[in-house]
């Protein structure tokens, strides 16, 4: 320690007195000198002065040596750099674009990584927030009673704060055309959970959250805009929802959103839900949470559980099983994406990685031709780590220039990234190269350098002087050993190409296997019509049953249409509704054993219309009505669980709700083909259809239903017949879509779709980018060689065999590169597991053809090389030599 | 060769060469800034010009590599002065470039060596 210690102190700068003191003493030296040479002492003195020259200059210089030695070293050799550059623009451009393409991508992609997985979610405390739901057996994500919600906030020890909220789509009225708007119930909580400020007027108090408060609502600032063209005397202004009128006593400040993020404005959960008061009655309530500083999401929620089961003595009923579950806002909002973005993002990184190889092989050539420049360098006293932190900055001089062009192509690439997104991809709207993601691409930046830049430094460091200075031309032996460096190099390249084109051959494969996958009915011809009745204006559910039926009733008098069909969740639309249920043939199942079927309603001709098959039984008839014995129609799925045959499942009886909640007894009449209910790539889970005209099993929500109609010819043509038989039903009734089916069936691709696009862009890029390294190093390998072969020619080898011989060299790359990769990409093949689809993730098909494509790449880029190796100019290359 | 060097001209230092040179005139004894300046004009026989303006930087960047020591110390007729001393790594370092620079002359000197 003590001798590190005088180390330092011993490369202290001289004080200013010191030096003085130094230059003094070198005057009055030379003076005694000059005095024994016979002198005068004035003389002398002037003479001493005189020879010593500027010592004012000197001590100028004594001092900027100790100034900041290394930032003069750094501007300097950035200078050299930059000569450098200017000097081989072509290399320089080279290098240039390959990192801009490089760190333009990654920084593209990480920006939405960073967006959906780690970017603070834009809440004081976000990280605290957590999704509270309700668990029952294997039944997750239940949503939360109001009374559970009332006393978990009022009893629990482990949060600061805590609301209730529902999504609600209201129609509105009074303003123009009536339209669906997306409204978000909430209590006031919630405005401060999310720290929401009013731009104008108020929020919600406890006292609007009340059953019986006259209806208020607080508007979003984008649909203040929009809707009220930002008009300050809005305060006070009624908006008429479903029929209702609500206050309007609030704009928002505007702020990113991440909770209720499609809301166009708030209006109090309490005066709706706050009638329920059985601990079983579910809307769709869900809770956010805001944990105390330091309480575990574990802790949170056996402080949840504990309530529940105090309620279960003090309150039982059907629920009493019921616990809390508890998961943290930020990975919950993330989802499913998150598989997606990393898989992307390591693409994107090995692109990057290729892209470092070709800058690393530029580098490579050009120090080789460097070689006597830097030998004649270190020779005059550069040390090794001068001229090693010499080719760095270098690099990082070029890596600058390389990263600036590639944050102006993420820009671009994210703009389109975000055009092109399907709308599902979480916090979409909060994407922007921003500061984090500009330092990461600095961050890459200089990492790329330092890793390009490496293999050809400690190249150079092993640079043998003598022999670089005595050797005259190149083709001599030290480029013939970064020869081997380069094709190692490029063997990488190959390897990492083929991974990136086997995974992409994977979800292309799979992107077409999903749009030929069949849905289970015939969806050519099919024109859709969603629609969402006011419950204000069609108040009990046989008069919203009476309006479909006269809507179906006047587009069945359409010419052009086929047939009509009603159903409330058409294939494709997910999840609209699920439940427990238990057949009645089979022993009372253990609690956490209930299954979950998703359940929906269809009229008589939805079959028909559909083309769905029926396995067995029958369709819905007219007898199946209010009164008439309760019936369903199962799917394939959910008939295989439980009987043998399609047949054996007829006549069977099924408890709706399953032996522990509510629900009808009902008979299976009908067993239909499985349809692709959760979108073309999706699973094809149990499925219950009940009668559109039978009110039984469970409450059906009718309000909300699609009207299929099988068409003639091209179903766009009839949308503007059927827009005006409508509008002569209800003039009043917004559309919430109208299109060919098979348009919005194919829109549950949009993921895919999306990652498959990305995918094929990186393995084309990276293919480009592999086929320019083949092509340099080939290229310098002929280059290195034309007297050798110009030697084999003049003894007497033929064009063929120059060919074999060059060829071979490239070949020898491709296989070696090939077959790395095929062994990397079948061993993380299992990373493609939950990507691919209709395929096996290792499939000896995929990759035959990602290593045909590959092949084509090398033959390509070798081509040309290999075709001037046939061509080289045997006289003049030996008069040379 | 085209156009002969003018004799009478003194040799500007190539960049590197002067730390070399001071390094050679420590390595028998320490000596202070103008003890180096005037044995390097001895033994080249008044072919370099020494410019106090380089010498005193050269020793800054010697100094900084830690291949040389400064300590004040009287000189033989009594003045009190900065003296230089080679250190372990800077014998080192003058051994290294002794063998590189002679290599280097020599190269040097085989390229321009008159054809025969």
């Amino acid at each position: 320690m003590r001798e590190l210690f005088a180390k330092l102190s011993r490369r202290q700068a001289p004080t200013e007195n010191d030096v003085d003191s130094e230059i003094l003493a070198h005057i009055e030296l030379r003076m005694d000198d000059n005095i024994a040479a016979g002198m005068t002492p004035a003389e002398a003195r002037d003479e001493a002065r005189r020879h010593f020259g500027n010592a004012l200059l000197t001590r100028e210089r004594i001092r900027e040596t100790w100034r900041f030695p290394r930032i003069d070293s750094f501007v300097q050799d950035l200078r050299y750099g930059l000569r450098g550059v200017r000097r081989s623009p072509g290399f320089a451009l080279a290098v240039i674009l390959t990192l801009a393409l490089g760190i333009g991508a990654t920084t593209a992609i990480f920006s939405v990584v960073y967006n959906v997985l780690l970017r603070p979610l834009p809440y004081p405390g976000g990280e605290r927030l957590v999704r509270l739901g309700e668990v029952a057996g294997r039944a997750n994500g239940i949503s939360v009673t109001w009374i559970n919600y009332r006393h978990w906030r009022a009893e629990n020890r482990a949060f600061e704060e805590m609301a209730a909220t529902e999504q609600a789509d209201f129609t509105m009225t009074g303003r123009g055309e009536a339209q669906i708007t997306h409204g978000a119930m909430v209590t006031p909580s919630f405005f401060r959970i999310t720290s929401a400020q009013p731009q104008l007027g108020r929020l919600f108090t406890d006292a609007d959250d009340q059953v019986g408060a006259p209806g208020v609502a607080v508007l979003t600032w984008e649909f203040w805009n929009k809707t009220f063209a930002a008009d300050p005397a809005s305060l006070g202004a009624t908006l008429v929802l479903n029929g209702n009128p609500y206050q309007v006593i609030g704009v928002l400040r505007p702020a990113a959103r991440v909770l209720m993020s499609r809301a166009d404005y708030y209006v109090p959960i309490g005066p709706v839900v706050g009638r329920k008061i059985s601990r079983a009655a579910h809307g769709s309530i869900g809770v956010i949470g805001l944990l105390k500083p330091g309480v575990t999401l574990s802790a949170a929620r056996a402080n949840l559980n504990e309530i529940m089961q105090r309620l279960a003595l003090s309150d039982p009923g059907p629920e009493s099983s019921h616990r809390a579950s508890a998961a943290f806002l930020t990975e919950s909002i993330v989802g499913d994406v998150r598989q997606t973005l990393l898989m992307l993002m390591a693409a994107v990184a090995l692109l990057l990685l290729i892209a470092c190889a070709n800058v690393s092989g530029l580098l490579l050539v050009r120090g080789a031709a460097r070689t006597r420049e830097i030998a004649i360098r270190t020779s005059i006293g550069a040390g090794r780590a001068r001229v090693a932190r010499q080719l760095l900055t270098e690099n990082l001089a070029l890596s600058l220039f390389g990263g600036g062009l590639g944050v102006l192509i993420a820009f671009g690439c994210l703009r389109a990234l975000i055009a092109l997104a399907p709308t599902s991809l979480p916090r979409l709207s909060e994407m922007a190269l921003d500061l984090p993601v500009l330092g990461f691409a600095a961050a890459v930046t200089i990492g790329t350098a330092a890793l390009a830049g490496l293999v050809p430094v400690l190249a150079a460091g092993r640079l043998d002087v003598a022999s670089a200075l005595r050797d005259g031309a190149v083709g001599s032996g030290s480029a013939i050993r970064g020869q081997r460096l380069r094709g190692a190099l490029v063997i990488g390249e190959i390897a990492v190409t083929l991974l990136l084109s086997y995974a992409s051959a994977g979800l292309i494969r799979s992107l077409i296997a999903a749009q030929h996958a069949d849905p289970g009915f015939d969806s050519h011809d099919l024109l859709a019509l969603g629609l969402q009745v006011s419950l204000a204006e069609y108040k009990t559910s046989d008069q919203v049953r009476q309006f479909y039926v006269t809507l179906t009733d006047a587009l069945r008098r359409q010419p052009g249409i086929f047939d009509v069909a009603l159903v409330t969740c058409p294939p494709g639309a997910g999840d609209c509704g699920d439940w427990w249920y238990s057949p009645l043939d089979r022993t009372v199942l253990a609690r956490a054993d209930v299954p979950v079927t998703l359940f929906l309603a269809a009229d008589v001709s939805y079959f028909r219309t559909m083309g769905i098959r029926l396995l067995a039984g029958r369709e819905f008839g007219p007898g199946d009505r209010a009164g008439s014995p309760l019936v369903t129609i199962v799917n394939q799925d959910l008939a295989r669980r439980w009987w043998p045959s399609p047949q054996a499942a007829i006549g069977q009886r099924i408890k709706f709700g399953g032996p522990y909640n509510e629900g009808g007894v009902v008979e299976i009449v009908g067993v239909a083909a499985n349809v692709s209910q959760m979108g073309l790539d999706g699973e094809k889970p149990p499925q219950m259809f009940f009668p559109w005209a039978q009110d039984g099993a469970f409450p059906a929500f009718l309000n909300s239903a699609s009207v299929m109609m099988r068409t003639k010819g091209n179903p766009a043509a009839l949308i503007p017949a059927v827009r005006r038989t409508l509008s002569s039903l209800n003039r009043d009734l917004p559309i919430r879509s109208l299109k060919p089916f098979d348009e919005q069936l194919g829109a549950t691709l949009a993921r895919r779709r999306f990652s498959t696009l990305l995918l094929g862009v990186f393995a084309t890029l990276a293919m480009a980018l592999a086929g320019v390294g083949i092509y340099g190093v080939l290229n310098y390998w002929v280059s290195v060689r034309n007297r050798e072969i110009a030697v084999r020619m003049a003894l007497g080898a033929r064009r063929p065999t120059i060919l074999r011989w060059a060829g071979w060299q490239a070949l020898r790359l491709a296989f070696a590169g090939i077959a790395l990769g095929a062994a990397g990409g079948w061993s993380a093949a299992r990373l493609l597991k939950s990507m691919v689809y209709g395929v096996s993730e290792r499939s000896p098909i995929t990759m035959l053809l990602a290593i045909v494509v590959v092949l084509a790449i090398v033959a390509l880029a070798a081509g040309l090389p290999v075709w001037r190796a046939t061509r080289v100019d045997v006289s003049r290359n030996l008069r040379e030599a | 060769m085209s156009t002969v060097d003018h004799p009478s001209e003194r040799l500007e230092f190539l960049q590197g060469t002067l730390e070399v040179l001071i390094l050679r005139c420590l390595q028998r004894a320490s000596n202070h800034a103008y003890g180096i300046s005037q044995l390097l004009t001895q033994q080249s026989d008044n072919e370099f010009a020494v410019d106090n303006g380089s010498l005193y930087p050269a020793l800054q960047r010697l100094l900084q590599r830690g291949w040389i020591d400064a300590a004040w110390k009287v000189s033989p007729n009594g003045r009190r002065a900065r003296y230089y001393k080679l250190t372990a790594s800077g014998k080192r370092q003058l051994a290294v470039a002794t063998s590189k620079w002679r290599r280097f002359a020599e190269a040097m000197a085989r390229v321009l060596a008159p054809e025969e």
